[in-house]
Formats: C-alpha cells, structure tokens, sequence
C-alpha cells in the first residue's frame, strides 16, 4: 500500500511538471465551465420567454374587453382569445438541455381545432440547432473521454518507451500496483474535474437536492470508469503510445460518433414514422367539410359524444358558434388515430433506441442525463397530452356559454382555466441507464484485468 | 526527386496495413452514406411530392365555395428536397417539412425530421458530408502525422538530404503522394455520387447540378489538401511522432466538435431572436392598429369605404359594383403581409447575424468553411430555406389576393353566394422552383475565402517554416 501512494504521489509530481497535461485539464475545466453558463442562460432565456406569455395573453384580453365592451357571445371570444399551454423546465434541464431546443416549449392555443395547433413549433435557426448544444452534459459525454484518452494511452508504453519501465520493474513492485496506482491518479484527476463541475452545476442551476443529485454523480462516474476500463484494456496489449492513441480514439469515435448515427439511420429505417404531415391534411378536409355537412348532421355527431348538450336549441340559423366549434372539434377526434400514431411512432423509436443504447455507453450516458433532466422525448409527449387536456378543460369551460346561450361578461376572462406543466425527471430510465452503465463498467473492466493477467508486463 | 518521393509515399501508403483497414473503412462508409443519402432523399422527395399532389387535388376538387372559405382553407407548401442534399442533408433535418398557407397569417415550416429522431440525431447524421468533413481528415491525420518525424525517428531523413534534395522538396513529394492516396480513396465514392445523381435526376436543371457537384468536388479538394499540408507541416514542427499525432488530433476535436457548437451557441446568445408567440402578438397589434398606432383597422376601411362611394358616384353600399367585404379584406390582406414581411426580415436577419458569425471563424478553422460552402452548394443551407419560406408566403400572398379578388368581384351581397370548383381549378399551383448556383455563389464568398486563404496561406507559411527549420 505504501508503495502504491508512493507511485501515486510520484504520478501527481510528474502530472504539475507536465506543461501540456495541466493545461489541458483547465482548458476541460473552462470548457465545463462554459457549458454550465450556456446551459443555465438557456434555460433562464426559455423560463423569461414563458413569463411574457401570461403578459401577451392579458394584452390579449384587453384588446377584446374594448372590442366587445359588454356581455357578448362567447364564440366570438374563443375565436379571438388565445392562452398558453406551458412546459416549464425542471432546474437540472440547464445541465442537460436535451431536445428542449428543437421540441417547442409551450402552445398557443385557441378554441379551434387541437391538431393543427399543436404541431406549431417555436421560432428556432436551424444552423444553431444543427450544432447542437453546449452544455454540461455534452462535455461530459463528448469531451471526458477523450480527456481520459489523452491521460491514459501511454500509461505504461511512454516508461517503456524512455526505458524507465524496466527499472521501475527491477524493483520489488508488482506490474499492477504500477498500473493501479497510475490509473487511480488519472481516475483522481478526472473524477475531481467531473464531480467538480457537476457540483458547480448543481449550485449555479440551483437544483433541488435530492437523490438525482447522488444519481448524475453516479452517471458521470460509471460513464468515466468505463472509459478508462477501455484504456485499461488498451493499455493491457501493451503495444506502442501511437497505437494506443490511434486504438482509443478509434473507439471513442466508434461509440461516441459512429453508433449512434449509424443508429439513428437503423431505427428511422426500422420504425418508419407516419408523417405528421398525413394527419394534418386529413383533419383540414374533415373541419372544412364540416362547413359544407347539413347541420343537422354533425350536431348529431356532436351529441352522440357530448350528451350532455343533447337538450339545447336545434340550429335554425346560418351561422352559430356551438355549431362551428363542433365540427372543429369532430375534425379533431377524426385524425384521433393518425395523432396516436405519430406519437405512439415516436415513443416506439425512443423505446429501440433505449434498448439498443447498451451498444454505445455514450448514448446511455447522454440519454439516461437527458432523462434525469426531463428534456427528452417522452417528456415532449406527455406535455403534448398535457396540453391535450388542457384544450379539453378550455371546451368543458365554453360549452356552457355556447349550448346553454350564457353571455361571456368581462368577469369570465378570470375564471378561464389556465395550463402549466412543469418536466418531471423520468428516474426510473435514469436509473436503468444507470445499471446498463454500470454493466459496461464490469465488462471493461472485466476484460482488462483478464488480459493484464494472461499477458504479465513486459518491460520492454 | 520530388516525383520519386511522391511515388514512394504513394507506394507505401497503400502497402500499409494500418492506412488499407481505415480507407476501407472510410471507403466502406461513404458508400454507405451515399446509398442511404439516396435512398432517404427518394422516399423523403416521394413523400413530399405525393402530399403536394394531395393537397393540390384537394384544393382543385373543393366544392362550391365562398372565396374567403377557400382562403382559410389554404394550402399547403412543401419543401422539396434538391438533388445535391443526398450528399449533404444541411439543415434539412433541422427545418419543417411543410407549411400551411392560409389567409391573414404566416404559419411557422413544421415537422422536422429532428423532432422525430429523439436525442441521437445530435450525434451527428451519417451523411457523404458527415464523413468527407469529419472522418476524412482523420484518415488524413493517421496517414500524414509520421511524414517527418518518422524518417527522422529512423534517421532515414539525413539520408535522404546527402542527396541534395531540399527540405521544400521532400515535402512537396510527400504531399503529393499523400493526395494520390486520399484521392484513390476518396474519387470512387464521389463518383458513385455523380452516378446516382445524372441516372436518374431529370436533365432539365443538368447543367446547374454538375456545376454544383464540380464545385463541391473542387471545395472538398481545397479541404484535404490544406489537411495534408497541415499535418505534414506539424509532422515537420513537432519533436516526435506521437507529439505531432497528439497535436493534430487535438487541432481536430477543436477545430471540428469544440468550435463550431461554441460558435453556433454563441452566435444564439449574442443576437437573442423573437419568439413566436411574441412575433405574432407584435404583428397582430401593428396590423390591428397600424404601424405607428395612428390609423387602426377599422379607420382604415371606413376611409376604404368612403373613398369606393366616391369613386362609383354612388350613396350606398348595395349600389356598389364590388364587394365592400373583398376590397376591405384584400387591402387588410397587403397591410398585414407588409407587417409580417417585416417581422420575417428582420428574424432572418438576427439569424443569418447568428450565423454570420459562425461564418468569419472559418478563418480561423476550415471545418466552418467547408461547412457552410458544401450545405450551399448542395442547396440545403439556411439561405436556401429561407428562399423556399419567401417563395411559400409569395404564393400565399398572390393566392389569397386572388380568391380577395374574387370576392370583390361578386358585388354586394357575396356573403350568401358561393363559387363553383371550376373556379379553384383556374387557381395556380404551388410548385417551388429552387434558386440556380449563379444565386447561391455570392452568398458563399466568405467561406470560398476563407478556405483559399487557408490552402494558399499554409501551403506558403508552412513550407517556408519547414525549409527554414533544421529538420535533420
């Protein structure tokens, strides 16, 4: 045990002396960093975005107090009215911002049809989105690694190399406490690097301090340990520094490059998704043609649904609100299926992709991140149903005023239901990613003592 | 001398077990990225031309109608794919698919192939332009990292100066043999590209493509070329082999994963852009009570109203040839696109000052001039896009004027009446003719630059560095 601190304490000297070793951990460092600041700007920019939303809606809300200064038709008013469905973001999105970019993050909703206002996505640049984002977790699971790569590839052929790895084994040491000690102060290294800037994150995004704390810390430590797993096996061929740093990067690009979009072509190909295209079309002929259908006949359709209303005024005139927003909202319920397919479509890509992420250590590292954050997918899905509901709960409020002839007065705008949703972490994916990562971390691991074992040291 | 040297490394590249495995790889990949560039381009193309057929003969087979019904009954735009973006997808995945056109607003492009694929597409998408970026100059670093420090490291570099070649000289050879390499390499999947793409592309826009495709094989000369000079230059510089790999694969992850994503967020955070949500507010408030809040809506047709009684002579509205409700509505049509063009303009702006940014730092790194450069030759970049979406809200604009025009024309009263579907049947179509190369070439000056300068600057620099350093 001596002799390993002894080694240790050596690797740490020689580590401050190396110039380009030390800068290259702070230039990680200050690269966390950035990711931290970019992260959490981002997400503070979504949540100032989401605040001003409740400021449009009461503009909103003025400009029709003067339009219809007394008691009106509330059909008038969910035609001109306009809310927000909300995803508010979960604090830990800063460290891991997912596909919050590109899924929008809250619906502008009226009355009419769901689907096609549902689907409305935010203003974005694509060449931006395209680039992806730069935060904490994209340091973690793109740049770590080859930290690792650059600490560990000459971790015993560089001694053997300047010839120091024979003297060095002349000694009473055994080849493994060498290659231990060497490891466990790279392992040091870059634990403390990850750890620190994770806490760092955790305090500048000020999440709550619960068990994701203990569970992204135990992410990004098995997702380090299975990269230098990796280095351990290169290391234990025992070949020349050049080859090792040619074999390790050809495996981070493999599992951090390669996989994933090679993946993503397998599972597109795999679970082709109906084109949401499709149900938009569909439900366009279906509310138009509601136009053109005897009234009578989609009124029925209506009450078949919605009983309730059964009782109220047969429809005489030429245009009528309750009317118009029936067969608005029959024009929804009949691309019902087309909407659960493209959802369900999406989730069963999701659910390949979870599976098959114990190909690339990567992915699961980024997506159990992305879960732990609530920025993933399903996640997006159950806002979508979040909003689902929301637009139901606006119809079960203005039904009232439309079948039972209620005037929509100026105090009715307070007692419209309002929608938040905030992003609930999916642990238990975060949790499975966990074990998967964990199961990578034995076979790494496994595979290098076996090979240090079968094949002793050689020193030169 | 110079030709033997190039010879000789030509030779024992191929012969080298390490550079046969990876450029087969290499090879191996960018057939595939090509096949399956193919095959997506079609089914996505085939996609979206059977859904503008679709919409098309929907929209021609309405029944009667009220024009102003025809108008928020709309159409759809959908963006087709152009023949190149099978080589590189750009933003296509990134940008909707399609979007809907419809009176009185400017709806956003949706669908985008990104929302679909979850968090892996943001480990980059295997496409030829993915691999010819990314993956080429890798091979490139493998090949080229020992050019020097390898001779030097056998001592074969001292024997090889005894001979009376100049330093300059050995390296030219060597680049030059290295070129051969990656060009044999490289060519047979490009050329696969161009067969794929002459086979069946219709010839009409041939003459556009092949220029497209000469200068996207041209640009990504200029790309490994400067790689090659690059590496051999470090190679020269660096005290060993494994200094010079470390080096140059350290200059890749810079310069290939680090910047371009720093750049792109920085851009983002330096000209924050709009939201939608408060867009639409802004356009709905200036298009309701006019642009400097003076003259609103409802002033507006008032003043419409009583100058078209003027002009007929008449005192009434039911005397008026024309529909009061069609002009009121075409004139409400011109000021609320006046507004939105505005609002679109100066979004793209903050966008395109976004991405300009992204754009100088490509000359600082080649990886975000070849970017830029092969999106906008293959046709797929953010101009490109923004051109479909300008050429999408034309169409609406023109197709809701028309259907504005009809109304008018139906005098007093129109509100009762409806148009038959002959009339829909005389409306154009939507058919989007993307912009030729002449359009694309001005916007991509900055990256042509920037990658010249990079070629010619290091080619210059680099070697005068070598055969002003005492190498041997």
């Amino acid at each position: 045990m001596r002799i390993f601190w002894l080694l240790f304490s050596y690797e740490w000297r020689h580590f401050r002396a190396a110039k380009g070793l030390v800068l290259l951990c702070a230039l990680l460092l200050f690269t966390g960093l950035y990711g931290i600041y970019y992260g959490t700007t981002e997400i503070e920019r979504q949540r100032q975005h989401l605040t001003t939303l409740p400021e449009l809606t009461r503009r909103n809300v003025k400009e029709l107090k003067v339009k219809f200064p007394g008691p009106t038709d509330a059909g008038d008013i969910g035609y001109y009215h306009t809310t927000y469905a909300v995803h508010h973001p979960d604090a830990w999105a800063a460290l891991s911002l997912g596909q919050r970019d590109v899924n929008p993050y809250y619906v502008k909703l009226r009355l009419l049809g769901l689907q096609n206002q549902l689907y409305a996505t935010d203003n974005t640049n694509p060449m931006k989105v395209l680039s992806g984002n730069f935060d904490l977790a994209f340091v973690l699971v793109y740049l770590f690694p080859l930290l690792i790569i650059a600490l560990s590839f000459n971790l015993l052929s560089s001694e053997r190399e300047e010839g120091i790895l024979t003297l060095l084994l002349a000694q009473p040491v055994s080849p493994g406490v060498v290659v231990g000690a060497k490891l466990a102060f790279r392992l040091a290294v870059v634990l403390g690097l990850a750890w620190l800037l994770s806490v760092v994150g955790m305090l500048w995004a000020q999440v709550p301090l619960d068990g994701r704390v203990g569970t992204w810390l135990g992410l990004s430590t098995l997702y380090c340990l299975f990269w230098f797993g990796v280095a351990l096996i290169i290391t234990a061929l025992q070949r020349t520094s050049a080859f090792n740093a040619v074999t390790l990067l050809g495996v981070w690009l493999l599992l951090v490059v390669l996989v994933p979009s090679l993946l993503n072509l397998g599972v597109a190909a795999a679970h082709p998704v109906p084109q949401g295209i499709e149900l938009t079309i569909k439900q366009r002929e279906e509310i138009h043609a509601g136009w053109d259908r005897p009234k009578t006949q989609t009124m029925n359709r209506f009450f078949a649904l919605y009983p309730q209303w059964r009782d109220t005024a047969t429809i005489r005139e030429r245009f009528v609100w309750r009317w118009y927003y029936a067969f608005q909202h029959l024009g929804d319920l009949a691309v019902a299926k087309q909407a659960a397919a493209y959802a369900n479509g999406l989730q069963q890509r999701y659910d390949l992709v979870e599976k098959l992420n114990l190909l690339s250590p990567a992915i699961n590292a980024q997506s159990s991140l992305n879960a732990l954050a609530g920025t993933d997918l399903p996640t997006h899905l159950k806002f979508q149903r979040s909003a689902t509901a929301y637009h139901d709960a606006l119809r079960a409020f203005y039904y009232p005023f439309l079948f039972r002839k209620v005037e929509f007065t100026h105090n009715d705008y307070a007692r419209e239901p309002t929608h938040t949703f905030t992003s609930q972490p999916e642990l238990s994916t975060a949790l499975r990613g966990l074990g998967k990562l964990l199961l990578s971390v034995g076979v790494v691991f496994a595979a290098g003592l076996l090979l240090l074992r079968a094949r002793p040291i050689n020193p030169r | 001398m110079m030709h033997s040297i190039a010879q000789k490394e030509f030779v024992s590249t191929l012969r080298d077990k390490r550079f046969l495995v990876l450029s087969v790889l290499v090879l191996a990949l960018l057939l595939a990225a090509t096949l399956v560039g193919r095959a997506s381009y079609q089914t996505l193309q085939q996609e979206r031309q059977l859904a503008q057929q679709t919409v098309n003969d929907q929209f021609r087979h309405q029944p009667a109608r009220h024009p102003h019904r025809v108008a928020h009954y709309g159409s759809f735009a959908f963006r087709p794919r152009s023949g190149l973006s099978l080589l590189d997808s750009g933003v296509d995945s990134f940008t909707g698919t399609s979007v809907f056109l419809e009176a009185h607003q400017q709806n956003s492009v949706n669908f985008s192939q990104a929302q679909q694929s979850g968090s892996l597409i943001r480990f980059g998408e295997m496409t030829v332009a993915f691999v010819l970026q990314m993956l080429v100059p890798l091979l490139i670093i493998f090949l080229c990292f020992g050019a020097f420090t390898q001779e030097r490291e056998t001592g074969t570099l001292k024997l090889l100066l005894s001979q009376g070649v100049s330093l300059r000289q050995v390296a030219w050879g060597k680049i030059v043999g290295y070129s051969r390499a990656v060009a044999l390499v490289v060519a047979p999947a490009l050329a696969l590209a161009a067969v794929l793409l002459f086979g069946t592309e219709e010839f009409a826009s041939g003459a556009d493509l092949v220029g497209r495709l000469g200068l996207f094989v041209l640009s990504y000369a200029v790309y490994f070329f400067l790689f090659i000079v690059g590496a051999v230059v470090v190679s020269a510089v660096q005290a060993s082999s494994r200094a010079a790999l470390v080096t140059l694969l350290g200059l890749w992850i810079l310069g290939c994963i680090i910047l371009p994503k720093a750049t792109a967020n920085l851009g983002a955070t330096l000209y924050p852009a709009v939201t939608k949500a408060q867009m639409d507010a802004d356009v709905h408030e200036e298009a309701q009570h006019g642009i400097n809040g003076h003259d609103p809506q409802d002033q507006r047709s008032a003043a419409l109203k009583a100058g078209l009684l003027k002009k007929y002579g008449v005192d009434s509205e039911e005397k008026l040839p024309v529909s009061v409700g069609g002009i009121v509505m075409s004139e409400s049509e011109a000021y609320s696109a006046k507004v939105y063009r505005q609002h679109f303009a100066d979004l793209n702006a903050t966008y395109e000052r976004q991405n300009r940014l992204s754009d100088w730092v490509g000359l600082l790194n080649p990886y975000q001039a070849i970017r830029p450069l092969s999106m906008g030759l293959a046709g797929s970049d953010f101009a490109h896009y923004v051109h479909f979406q300008q050429a999408a809200e034309a169409y609406r604009y023109a197709l809701v004027q028309r259907l504005n025009a009809l109304q008018t024309s139906m005098g007093y009263g129109d509100k009762e009446r409806k148009l038959d579907a002959h009339t829909w049947q005389q409306l154009p179509l939507f058919a989007y003719q993307a912009p030729p190369l002449g359009w694309a070439l001005p916007r991509l000056l900055l990256p042509v630059v920037a990658l010249l300068l990079w070629a010619v600057g290091l080619s210059w620099l680099g070697l005068r560095l070598i055969s002003n350093s005492r190498l041997a």
